[in-house]
């Protein structure tokens, strides 16, 4: 094939490069992805995640609802679970400062414990209408910027939201192992904002697991609701090292979610062999590990 | 409904985000057994497709870095002139860049479908180069007090009409009428028709048929210059 011949060896104008990069930045700004996903409100990421979650339920038979899903649940008592969690958020977004510092497993404890011998349509109707009244609430508040506190956490009522719809998608998957069925994966749109809230979230996740660590990553999910981010992790060193770590959109999600280890992600780094990248990177997977947005 | 988050990460990269005051994490820094390559980014075309589909413009730098001469060195061939072979080059690349998902990897390699473009952009250019010039030599011919072509352009338009010249001589005969009629004495498809003596419909096929063969032919001419 002709195209397989060697070109001479050309040597590029001077500038030719920087001109060219950024032409191209000019046309697309770095970070953003192409094909860029639909936009979409928090709201409406957590109300899909909503209706996936209760499609797959809806799906299940009476054995499936009883197998061993998570930390010792059953699918069923795993939805009790997360009727516990809307109920916090309902009091939260009610203003009750006590579930700011509620714990996520052990408040909903009693929620999952109540469903035991219910009929399952009973604890995915409680949950369903439970989900409804955190989209009625959050509708109501209107302000996405609100600060809201809840299970340990204080963050705008918009992240929440997308922390929400993370924790459905994670559980979804729980039930979908449990169930022996194959695993689900957000739509674009939803795991943009979910991506960029566990972007945000890390330099802060890091400043606690690795309050040693400074080091300025250059982080390239791939594949639908990906992107590039460029994340400046610790304070301590004026001109921090930089390493790349490039992974796919889903694999880091679950990593953020806390289904799979660091190891388990398959991943490229670069970066200055002098700063040690490979031990930079693997502080910044173990921050992103501890996100836990399940 | 209308959504306001603080500032998202991709408007600014660099992420501003309140902390969260009673986020419960580990206290400890787990260590990892990751199994990064750290030694540098395995650069597989596929890879480095996805990255700037992710708007990973180091990747671009990357890819100009590696297939930037070679994509240059094939207009500069075609087009014998630097300053166009450079605007190839850029049309080039933030094309690549602005729409990675058409480059697919299964159907071939990056400096392929690189070159290929590149290619393309540049006989783009010489015939949008020969379609000027004839312009305005019809114009000139029919106003003859339009000033010459500076000694510049003519040489480049020499130089290009040059190339498409040579591959209209690799034409079936009736072909390379209907183009010599059209395009280098400017005459319309009714026009050709007349001259060539055939039906109106039977020129425009023949001229179609030509230029569809033109372009594989200069495109192989092109991708065999040494």
């Amino acid at each position: 094939m002709t195209a397989a011949r060697r070109e001479p060896v050309v040597l590029l104008p001077d500038g030719l490069r920087e001109h060219v990069l950024e032409a191209a930045r000019q046309a697309r700004a770095a970070g953003r992805p192409a094909p860029p996903a639909a936009e979409i409100s928090p709201v409406e990421a957590f109300r899909r995640a909503a209706d996936a979650l209760d499609g797959l339920l809806c799906a299940l038979s009476e054995d499936d609802w009883r197998r061993p899903a998570l930390r010792g649940l059953d699918v069923q008592a795993l939805i009790g679970h997360l009727i516990g969690v809307e109920d916090d958020v309902h009091r939260c977004l009610s203003g009750d400062p006590q579930v700011a510092r509620a714990d996520h497993i052990e408040s909903t404890q009693p929620a999952a414990a109540r469903q035991a011998g219910r009929p399952a349509a009973q604890t995915r109707a409680e949950w369903r209408r439970a989900a409804e009244r955190t989209i009625e609430l959050v509708q109501a508040c209107g302000d996405m910027d609100a600060e809201v506190a809840v299970h340990g956490m204080r963050l705008p009522l918009g992240a929440l939201l997308i922390a929400r719809a993370f924790e459905l998608w994670t559980h979804d998957n729980d039930i979908r192992t449990a169930a022996g069925l194959p695993a689900s994966v957000p739509d674009a749109s939803t795991l943009t904002l979910m991506t960029g809230l566990a972007a945000r979230l890390l330099p802060h996740v890091a400043a606690r697991t690795c309050p040693q660590t400074s080091v300025s990553v250059h982080l390239v999910l791939t594949g639908p609701g990906g992107g590039t981010w460029d994340i400046a992790i610790g304070q301590s060193s004026p001109e921090p090292p930089g390493i790349c770590i490039i992974t796919d959109t889903i694999g880091f999600c679950q990593l953020a979610a806390n289904r799979i280890a660091p190891a388990d992600l398959e991943l490229h780094v670069t970066g200055d062999q002098s700063h040690a990248p490979g031990v930079l990177a693997a502080s910044v997977l173990a921050a992103a590990s501890a996100l836990a947005l399940d | 409904m209308s959504v306001t988050l603080p500032q998202t990460c991709l408007d600014d990269p660099v992420t501003d985000f309140p902390a969260p005051e009673y986020l419960t994490i580990p206290e400890h820094c787990p260590t990892s057994r990751g199994r990064a390559s750290v030694s540098g980014v395995e650069a597989t075309d596929a890879l480095l497709a996805a990255r700037l589909a992710a708007g990973d413009d180091h990747a671009l730098a990357e890819v100009f870095d590696r297939l930037g001469p070679a994509v240059y060195g094939a207009a500069l061939r075609i087009l014998g002139e630097g300053t166009a072979a450079q605007d190839v080059v850029q049309d080039v690349f933030v094309e690549f860049w602005s729409h990675p998902g058409r480059y697919d990897p299964a159907a071939g390699s990056l400096r392929t479908y690189l070159m290929v473009l590149g290619r393309h952009r540049a006989v783009d250019v010489v015939r949008s180069e020969l379609r000027r010039v004839a312009r305005q030599e019809r114009a000139f011919r029919l106003t003859p007090g339009q000033p010459h072509l500076s000694p510049c352009e003519q040489v480049t338009a020499a130089a290009a009409a040059r190339v498409v010249r040579d591959a209209v001589r690799l034409l079936p005969d009736s072909q390379r009428r209907v183009v010599e009629l059209a395009y280098f004495e400017g005459l319309t498809c009714r026009e050709v028709a007349v001259a060539a003596g055939i039906p109106e419909g039977t020129a425009k096929s023949r001229l179609r048929l030509a230029l569809a063969r033109l372009e594989t032919v200069l495109d192989r001419q092109l991708l065999e210059t040494p």
